[in-house]
């Protein structure tokens, strides 16, 4: 599904380099359940980016769903991350004028998809997160943990081949933390794959597999021995 | 398509107010432009109409040195360039006498024609569309008889509301000197050509006699200097025009000297024409400033509108859309905004137009050519000044539009 090899990325900011991702090599295979976990700066944010075709690499390579994603066109990208990529962010990042429904449509406004089929299949995704009975609603009437529930319908509504989340809990309290955990796990056990940053070892309990960043380099790669199933 | 239509709607209508004043310089652009369009169109066609009316096929020969009353055209002449000019249809001169006149009841002042029997052709508001009676004949006119033939109107105020008053004798007295007239003919009034000029309380007597007749009261006035002339058609006029002022240079031994002059309503009809789309031209230029501004103004507010929306630009690139949709998205919000502004500029400038051309007493005319052009017109000041702001967007990188706060 994912197979990254030796992959580096350098930020030059005023004559410096900063190597944010040094070597890195990692395959994700389908129907994983990953987390990335590292400390702040380790350049878990930049990986991301970096899976989800929403940043370059400087050296290495990428083949995402038997793709060769190197090096392609913005173009050719956007449409890769609309087919192929869910993202989750962790301040939600709904469109604050559109309606629940009209957000969870908007990546198959971009596939175009027909106005009917995108109603059905925006239903669908949102009953799958729970939240079918509130679509005519804003984002800003609806609580954290409904929104992140919101964008996850939004993130799987195109059938994407793998589910990106950066820090999805970081905005939620404890008890939210949980009920979004459950979705990605129901998500994950529907067989999607999901691959999920964050800095809390307790969150990285619910998934399957913890891949540890430090300074850029992958210094741990290592399966969850008891996954706790919510 | 449908989806991004209502996206935009949705972002402008989200700032009403902010979308309302960006509009503003757009809206008072259209506004001026439609009402001046409306109203400039319909005063030249008001023109335009009035001139035809006082005839377009009419030719006003003249002595350009009016000082010197001399014999630069005499009646001789009027005879010859009707006899040897072809299209040449009527000739009369043109001249008249203000006075005062008398008959049996009451007295007015009046403006008395002098003319050949072609007067009736020549003159605008003694036509020979007669009421009653007949307009003076050749004989009249050779002998000097004492008829004249009268305006319906000046027939009803000399004669206690009486019309038909064929036979009756009226005076005219002119610096003294009287002379006795009798009625031969009333024509209808023509009210066009001389209502304006005068009120109804003021409004003097016409009367047109034999210019030989009228001569007795001012023997001036057989030293022609003004002629009307007819043509059959308008397309006579040069020709016609340049044949009488050589036959007259040649008659009178002034070639060259640039004695006589022919003129005719369409050139005047050209000037007015001129003068009006020098105007219409100004103001346009002027309209065409607000419209700029307002432009800049939607450019302004879309380039707000990017910054405030970086993050869902970048959500929106994260979720698919490529360079080319944010780009098209963003065009389509600021052509709307403009386009709003130009239909809103189109309604107040429609009613301005109808409020300035009441008071003006013209009726004004807005032709579907031109609501097309305005909204055309807006359409592209819409997509001139929103393409930078919407290449911004399209071009943000989807990384730092997510991290921007
Ligand atoms: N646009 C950029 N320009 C320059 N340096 C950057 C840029 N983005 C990230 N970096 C640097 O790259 C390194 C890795 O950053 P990254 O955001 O991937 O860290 P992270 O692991 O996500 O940290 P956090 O847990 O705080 O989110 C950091 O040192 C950061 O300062
Ligand atoms: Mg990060």
């Amino acid at each position: 599904m994912i197979d990254l090899k030796n992959v580096k990325k350098i930020y030059h900011t005023g004559g410096e380099e900063l190597i944010a991702l040094n070597d890195v090599s990692l395959q994700i295979k389908k129907g994983e359940f990953t987390s990335i976990m590292g400390p702040s700066g380790s350049g878990k944010s930049t990986m991301m980016n970096i899976l989800g075709l929403l940043d370059r690499f400087d050296e290495g390579s990428y083949i995402l769903n038997g793709q060769n994603v190197s090096s392609l066109t913005d173009n050719e990208s956007a449409h890769v991350r609309n087919k192929e990529i869910g993202f989750v962010f962790q301040s939600f990042n709904l469109m604050p004028r559109m309606s629940i429904l009209e957000n969870v449509e908007l990546p198959m406004v971009y596939a175009k998809v027909s106005a009917k089929e995108r109603h059905e299949r925006a239903m669908i995704a949102l009953e799958k997160v729970g939240l079918a009975n509130r679509v005519k609603h804003k984002p800003n009437e609806i609580s954290g943990g409904q929104k992140q529930r919101v964008a996850i319908a939004r993130a799987i509504v195109n059938q994407p081949a793998v589910l990106m989340a950066d820090e999805p809990t970081g905005n939620l309290d404890s008890k939210t933390t949980l009920e979004i955990m459950k979705i990605f796990q129901d998500l994950n056990a529907d067989g999607t794959t999901v691959v999920m940053v964050t800095h809390e070892p307790d969150v990285a309990q619910y998934t399957k597999r913890i891949v540890s960043f430090k300074d850029g380099r992958l210094m741990d790669d290592q399966l969850v021995e008891n996954p706790i199933i919510l | 398509m449908k989806a991004n239509f209502k996206m935009a709607l949705d972002s402008i209508f989200a700032n009403k107010m902010r979308s309302f004043l960006t509009m503003l310089g757009i809206i008072i652009g259209i506004t001026a432009v439609i009402a001046i369009l409306a109203v400039g169109n319909g005063a030249t066609s008001q023109i335009t109409g009035t001139f035809n009316d006082l005839g377009a096929s009419t030719i006003s020969l003249s002595v350009s040195d009016k000082a010197i009353k001399a014999d630069y055209i005499t009646k001789a002449d009027l005879q010859t360039m009707k006899d040897s000019i072809q299209k040449l249809d009527y000739i009369s001169p043109d001249a008249r006498l203000a006075g005062t006149i008398t008959s049996d009841f009451s007295d007015k002042s009046v403006i008395a024609y002098g003319g050949t029997t072609d007067l009736q052709f020549t003159n605008q508001t003694m036509k020979n569309n007669l009421v009653y009676g007949r307009y003076f004949n050749q004989n009249e006119y050779d002998d000097a008889k004492n008829v004249a033939v009268i305006s319906e109107d000046g027939a009803t105020v000399l004669f206690n509301g009486r019309k038909d008053v064929v036979g009756e004798k009226i005076n005219i007295s002119y610096r003294g000197t009287a002379l006795s007239l009798k009625i031969i003919g009333v024509t209808a009034s023509s009210q066009e050509s001389t209502v304006g000029f005068f009120d109804a309380e003021n409004m003097p007597v016409f009367i047109a006699t034999p210019l030989t007749t009228l001569e007795t009261l001012n023997p001036e006035l057989g030293n022609l200097d003004s002629v009307t002339v007819k043509v059959s058609s308008k397309d006579d006029i040069d020709s016609v025009s340049k044949q009488m002022v050589r036959l007259l240079e040649t008659r009178h031994e002034k070639v060259g000297d640039d004695l006589y002059s022919a003129t005719n309503f369409l050139q005047s009809l050209d000037q007015i024409d001129s003068v009006l789309g020098l105007f219409i031209n100004f103001i346009a230029a002027v309209a065409a400033i607000a419209l700029v501004v307002g432009g800049i103004g939607v450019m302004n507010i879309m380039l707000v509108s990017v910054t405030e929306r970086t993050r869902e630009i970048g959500t929106r690139k994260a979720l698919g859309a490529t360079t080319n949709t944010i780009l098209f998205q963003f065009l389509m919000e600021s052509v709307i905004l403009s386009l709003i502004g130009g239909i809103i500029g189109l309604v107040l400038g429609i009613l301005l137009a109808n409020g300035v051309a009441s008071a003006l007493d013209i009726v004004p005319s807005i032709t579907p050519g031109a609501v097309i052009l305005v909204l055309l017109f807006s359409s592209a000041v819409g997509i001139f000044f929103g393409i930078y702001p919407a290449r911004k967007a399209a071009k943000l990188d989807p990384i730092e539009a997510l991290r921007y706060e």
